[in-house]
């Protein structure tokens, strides 16, 4: 499926609004972003009830790219400065509200994002059909300072074709501080959103600015996700589809 | 050698000496020197020695150890204040091998075919290495890695949180539960508790290096129980620093597992566990428990089931105020850990080569007895000074010690053991009657 543009859906950039404040500061804690345990969610006073929506992310990218950053990075939590080998499956909860732009309604996003260490994926069979059960969006991940793991995201990307189609892809270059290392021009990326159409995002660097590092990818990931399934309730009605199985279609990307 | 107050652990191939890894110390020791270490341990092996421990004049200590006749261990550490003692530079290369086969495998270690693909692989377990190496729990009175006892926490309720870890490791498949508090067992299943001693600190230290993680499904190795079949160690984080963690074979998923017993097991106990994170913030030891103000630290053992805890009286400041300053929270578990090396090296001998425990609980495939025994040596050269009791047919059941800036009393029974630091305002000879009513008003009020 095809991406949105940025604000076609949800309000954008809506942490800046003053009116987003109450529930922004729901996932602060003393300035900070707060860590959230399984039994525990954002709690809203009752005239500022929200809804909660929960989706599975799963963080596709070679060794070292830095998929346990990013996780850290949209979670609020200590980003890691060593590269330590993830030697399993991690997820890590994000809670991120968004507000709709046509009903003006409020949504809690929960994101839980599933990271899986290389080598334990290709050790252990479980590891890849247990990221892959149920999920909801992928993001393919480069980085900025080697321009083979952005020559490899075609080829990820087709790894992970879901016949279905219900999945929201978008694609991260992260290290994008490091621009002095820079592997990847602007003008490939640009050809890359022009034939893959998907949209890429750009992390990299320190997250004290607050949330405006992470809120374009988080809002980009919400905003697709509702789209997905805004458009699958309106098909549901209509007959069943062939069975995705039957088709045996190949996709190129 | 090396810088004071450090230390390196260096991984070479037994055969040929390739070093494979080195951890530790920011400052490299040169390659000549770890030559040297290496052939040094060589020389005595071709001799028909072991060569397993030095000590040079300005303090530093040297380790060796080749495990599986395969790959050597070799733990350096500089002189100085902070200076590792010989018990803790063998429990770190045992902590390191064990970690190694917790990632990898067994296999993967014993038969080294292709040296490269090694080094890549032996990165996945640095994580957890530097961790032990970083040394930085024992601020919080970790001992877990030099007592191989599991570091507890003993709850003021039990008795529901145990009832639900119970249930929910069942309804998970498995037999093998644990409930972690600010990195502490809070409770465990039996099972857990049978795990060899060093596999249940390995657990918690692997379940504890997961900040911020939300759940986790680990590929696990148990180095005694399961060195060669991998098993699978779930976390989820209940509450922050609140984790529970599970032992699984392939199946129930992670996802459904989480989604489908964690809050319906759990979220009862919402309070319960708010409870004891705050418990754990003031003591490990229920409120229950009152201990004497003059008391600065105090370690606790159960020698049957190999657990352990740990408290420092007077973080409430009801201390009289002729009190002398206390040194601070740190200080006295570094001093409780140096009386613990003291009394288990000279008087407590028997603590000291911990044997495999009788029962090593096995999940799946249960270890051929010939690899069990190889796995957990307790070959001679462990035994670290000339016993005290060479000649006697008794054992020390206690011992005292006193320095400039406490008073030290260890006391062991069959069942328990007590390290205790006091203020030096406790006339010595009150010593003894202080160890003992203390260690009866831990053990009875929680029946730890
Ligand atoms: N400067 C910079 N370093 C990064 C960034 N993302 C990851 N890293 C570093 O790259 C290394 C590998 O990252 P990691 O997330 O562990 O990789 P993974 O194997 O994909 O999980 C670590 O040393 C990170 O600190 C980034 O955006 N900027
Ligand atoms: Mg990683």
């Amino acid at each position: 499926m095809e991406a949105v543009p940025p604000g076609s859906v949800i309000v954008a950039d809506w942490y800046r609004n003053p009116d987003s404040r109450d529930f922004f500061t729901k996932i602060l804690h003393k300035k900070k972003r707060r860590v959230f345990g399984l039994l525990e969610a954002p709690v809203m006073p009752p005239h500022l009830k929200a809804d909660t929506v929960r989706y599975k992310v799963f963080i596709s990218g070679k060794s070292g790219v830095g998929k346990t950053a990013l996780a850290a990075r949209l979670a609020g939590h200590q980003i890691p400065n060593m590269h330590y080998e993830t030697t399993g499956m991690e997820t890590s909860i994000v809670f991120w509200p968004v507000k709709l732009k046509e009903s003006s309604r409020v949504l809690f996003f929960q994101f839980q994002l599933w990271d899986c260490g290389e080598n334990a994926m290709r050790r252990f069979d479980h590891m890849l059909t247990s990221c892959k059960e149920q999920v909801d969006a992928i993001l393919f991940l480069f980085s900025f300072t080697d321009h083979g793991s952005f020559k490899d995201i075609s080829n990820q990307m087709s790894r992970f074709t879901d016949p279905s189609d219900r999945v929201v892809r978008l694609v991260v270059g992260t290290k994008f501080d490091l621009f002095m290392h820079t592997d990847v021009t602007e003008s490939e990326i640009t050809r890359f959103q022009e034939v893959s159409r998907v949209p890429v995002f750009r992390v990299g660097g320190d997250v004290s600015e607050g949330f405006g590092e992470i809120a374009p990818l988080l809002n980009a990931l919400a905003e697709n996700l509702w789209h997905q399934d805004c458009i699958h309730a309106s098909s549901a009605s209509l007959p069943p589809q062939p069975h995705p199985e039957d088709t045996n279609r190949e996709v190129i990307v | 050698m090396l810088q004071a107050d450090t230390v390196q652990l260096l991984c070479l191939t037994a055969a040929s000496g390739v070093p494979l890894f080195s951890r530790g110390s920011s400052k490299q020791l040169p390659f000549s020197v770890i030559g040297s270490l290496n052939g040094v341990h060589m020389f005595g092996a071709g001799q028909g020695t072991v060569l397993s421990s030095c000590e040079t004049e300005r303090g530093s200590r040297v380790v060796w150890r080749v495990f599986q006749d395969s790959l050597m261990l070799i733990a350096v550490s500089g002189g100085g204040n902070k200076a590792l003692s010989e018990l803790h530079l063998r429990r770190l290369l045992e902590n390191t091998w064990n970690c190694m086969v917790l990632v990898l495998g067994r296999d993967e270690l014993a038969n080294v075919r292709n040296v490269e693909r090694l080094k890549r692989e032996l990165r996945s377990c640095y994580r957890l290495i530097d961790r032990l190496l970083e040394r930085g729990g024992e601020d919080q009175g970790f001992m877990g890695d030099l007592t191989h006892c599991a570091d507890c926490l003993v709850p003021a309720q039990p008795g529901i949180l145990q009832e639900t870890l119970d249930s929910f490791t069942q309804a998970a498949d498995s037999e093998f539960g644990c409930l972690l508090i600010r990195g502490r067992v809070a409770v465990a299943t039996d099972k857990w508790l049978r795990l060899a001693p060093q596999e249940v600190i390995l657990l918690s230290t692997l379940a504890n290096s997961l900040s911020g993680v939300t759940s986790c499904d680990y590929p696990v190795f148990l180095p005694q129980g399961s060195p060669t079949v991998a098993h699978r160690l779930l976390c989820f984080q209940l509450l922050p620093s609140a984790v529970v963690c599970v032992l699984c074979g392939p199946s129930p998923s992670l996802h459904r597992v989480e989604s489908e017993l964690v809050g319906s097991f759990w979220s009862p106990l919402v309070e319960t566990l708010r409870g004891c994170l705050e418990q754990a913030e003031r003591s490990s030891l229920p409120p229950s428990v009152s201990l004497r103000w003059d008391i600065q630290a105090l370690l606790v053992i159960n020698r049957e089931t190999r657990r352990s805890v740990v408290a420092s009286s007077r973080a409430s400041s009801q201390n009289p105020s002729e009190a002398p300053p206390l040194s601070s929270p740190a200080r006295r578990w570094e001093l409780l850990r140096h009386f613990y090396t003291f009394a288990v090296t000279r008087y407590f001998t028997s603590e000291e080569v911990t044997t495999s425990p009788t029962l090593p609980a096995t999940p799946a495939t249960p270890a051929a007895p010939a690899t069990q025994a190889s796995s957990t040596p307790a070959t001679p050269h462990e035994s670290l000074h000339e016993d005290f009791s060479k000649g006697f047919t008794h054992q020390p059941t206690q011992c005292y010690l006193v320095t400039d800036e406490c008073k030290c009393y260890g006391l062991q029974t069959p069942q328990h053991q007590l390290y205790l630091l006091t203020d030096l305002s406790v006339p010595t000879f009150a010593l003894r009657s202080v160890a003992t009513l203390t260690l009866s008003a831990v053990t009875g009020a929680t029946g730890f």
